[in-house]
């Protein structure tokens, strides 16, 4: 790594994201500008900023040495990204919520579920939940970037974590959300035309597709012993059904990222930022070929990485990082990629840590200022010498910053699953509900999302080992990593909260929906979402 | 000799692919369709 030409080429790319988000500041006017960006996004840009939230560095590092590990099963997470992420987000889930935000004249999901179910309680509690839970996962993302830059640049670890964190955190700060769409829009075209060469220049140097797999399917013996222990059958099998591996596959993995991207806030409230549904078709197209290139192709490059390093070191992949799933990336785009690659994969590692974090301040600070402090009445601090809204994302930058020192190392994936998960048994049921089903009440969502939460958080915490193991707390009180035994420390919480969450929402509003007197207005409201 | 377990993975590379194609073709074929409104 040569940082005479490096430095040059982070400078302009610096340069690049700061004008826009320069540009975005000189077009923020309004409140709806900076919360929304408007509500009169270009398709594309909303897409390709959708993207490049939705991908940070460590689904594509991270996830890629989990797949170079996995093989090939981890494509059905790739798929619900797609299916799921994209099309559904976007063309069931995004037509609604834009149409129910513009009605309600709300501009968050907190709120937009707090004024469905005429339920203070929800944003409020909701408000918390994000403002609370969501800076360990922008810290972790914070971390995969220092950490990053400390092994790819040299740079000091410490040095680059305050220098991220103060580079995001001011341009949220300036512009709002149109500096960070338009940032993010900017990122996810460097993203884009990196992956799709890394996966042309892959696939080519395993011999093509056919080639390729069928040159994988014949690696099955050289599995190691102790990974077919815990199931595994070959990279371009299905872990055997039912084994260790085939649970965290399928329930973390696939189940809880995947079912997960649709709960986001930060991701759900992107459908508002357009002014119309037929934008919201437009989105599909590019929000598709984006993700197909994001995690289908580092899915697919992963486990073809054993052929390759069989090939030039006859040795797996896992081997080859020495253990370590996070290195397998790094180290084949040094073997296999020329050397002007290297520097612009830097630039797209980077652009995904920056892009994430941009997206999860901003929907810190507006759960801080609109969900939390507007419901309560209160609108201004300090005398009003600064707005609320700038001084969420102070704290959540200090709160990012701190956290990145608190949490143990090496818990980016528990941590993710974690977010996701939780946010998945909390916001889904009553998001569905508050889209399609006119008989959701104000008690049943309440105890749907305080359930949800409740019943995913205990489980992260003291039943799933991964991560009860990693925040160490059920050992702290218990003595031990996990209360139960197996399969349960292998299932994630999120196959048993999310279920709890929504029957507790179905009962208990079929129970309650005519003593409220509020679903003729709520009534009304799915006539004008539909 | 291919078993279940391979093919449910065979069917993932697909579907993956697939689902990619639809979202384009979605896209193509909505591209001026679902009103303007605001």
């Amino acid at each position: 790594m040569n940082l005479s030409v490096l430095i040059p080429i982070l400078a302009g790319y610096i340069l690049i994201l700061s004008g826009l988000a320069y540009y975005g500041y000189k077009k923020t006017r309004t409140e709806a500008d900076y919360l929304i960006a408007g509500g009169n996004v270009n398709p594309i840009v909303m897409a390709l900023s959708y993207g490049a939230t939705f991908i940070s560095s460590s689904s594509l590092i991270g996830f890629g040495g989990v797949s170079a590990m996995n093989g090939f099963g981890l494509l059905w997470l790739a798929f619900l990204n797609i299916a799921l992420g994209i099309f559904v987000a976007f063309a069931v889930f995004g037509k609604r919520i834009r149409k129910l935000s513009v009605k309600l004249n709300v501009f968050t999901l907190p709120s937009l579920l707090g004024a469905r179910y005429e339920s203070k309680f929800i944003t409020v509690f909701s408000g918390i939940m994000i403002f609370v839970f969501m800076p360990a996962y922008t810290s972790i993302v914070l971390v995969g970037g220092g950490r990053f830059l400390q092994e790819t640049l040299g740079f000091n670890y410490n040095m680059s974590l305050f220098i991220l964190a103060i580079f995001v955190g001011f341009y949220v700060i300036s512009g709002g959300l149109k500096a960070v769409m338009y940032s993010d829009a900017f990122a996810a075209l460097v993203m884009l035309s990196m992956m799709i060469l890394f996966l042309v220049v892959t696939y080519q140097a395993v011999g093509g597709i056919t080639a390729g797999h069928t040159a994988l399917s014949n690696m099955k013996d050289l599995v190691p012993e102790d990974l077919v222990e815990q199931g595994h059958r070959g990279w371009t099998s299905m872990p055997a059904l039912g084994s260790p591996m085939w649970w965290t596959l399928v329930s973390t993995l696939i189940m809880g990222v995947g079912i997960g991207v649709l709960a986001q806030p930060q991701l759900a409230m992107r459908s508002m930022t357009v002014k119309s549904a037929k934008d919201l078709n437009r989105s599909v197209l590019v929000g598709g070929i984006f993700i197909f290139f994001m995690t289908g192709a580092i899915y697919m490059i992963g486990p073809l990485s054993n052929i390759i390093f069989q090939d030039t070191r006859g040795e797996l992949a896992l081997t080859v990082a020495g253990g370590n799933v996070d290195l397998v990336v790094p180290i084949l785009i040094n073997e296999m990629m020329p050397d002007w690659f290297v520097y612009l994969f830097t630039l797209t590692a980077l652009s995904a840590v920056i892009s994430t974090i941009s997206s999860l301040m901003h929907v810190q600070a507006t759960s801080f200022s609109e969900d939390i402090f507007k419901t309560l009445g209160i609108t201004s601090v300090f005398g009003g010498k600064i707005s609320l809204v700038r001084f969420g994302v102070i704290i959540g930058v200090v709160a990012a910053v701190i956290l990145a020192y608190i949490l143990p190392g090496g818990v980016i994936a528990q941590a993710t699953s974690f977010w996701f998960g939780i946010c998945a048994a909390g916001f889904l049921p009553v998001l569905i509900g508050a889209l399609f089903w006119e008989k959701g009440s104000r008690a049943g969502a309440n105890a749907s999302v305080v359930t949800g939460f409740a019943v995913s958080i205990i489980g992260f915490l003291f039943f799933h080992e991964k991560e009860s193991a990693a925040f160490g707390i059920s050992e702290a009180l218990f003595g031990k990593g996990a209360l139960l035994g197996y399969p349960v420390t292998h299932i994630d919480p999120i196959m048993y909260a999310l279920p709890l969450s929504a029957i507790v929402f179905v009962v208990i509003s079929l129970w309650t929906y005519k003593k409220q007197g509020h679903s003729v207005k709520a009534a009304n409201q799915q006539e004008i979402a539909k | 000799m291919l078993g279940m377990e391979d093919y449910v993975v065979a069917l993932a590379w697909l579907a993956t692919v697939l689902s990619a194609v639809g979202c384009v073709l979605y896209g193509i074929f909505t591209w001026n369709k679902g009103g303007s409104d605001s």
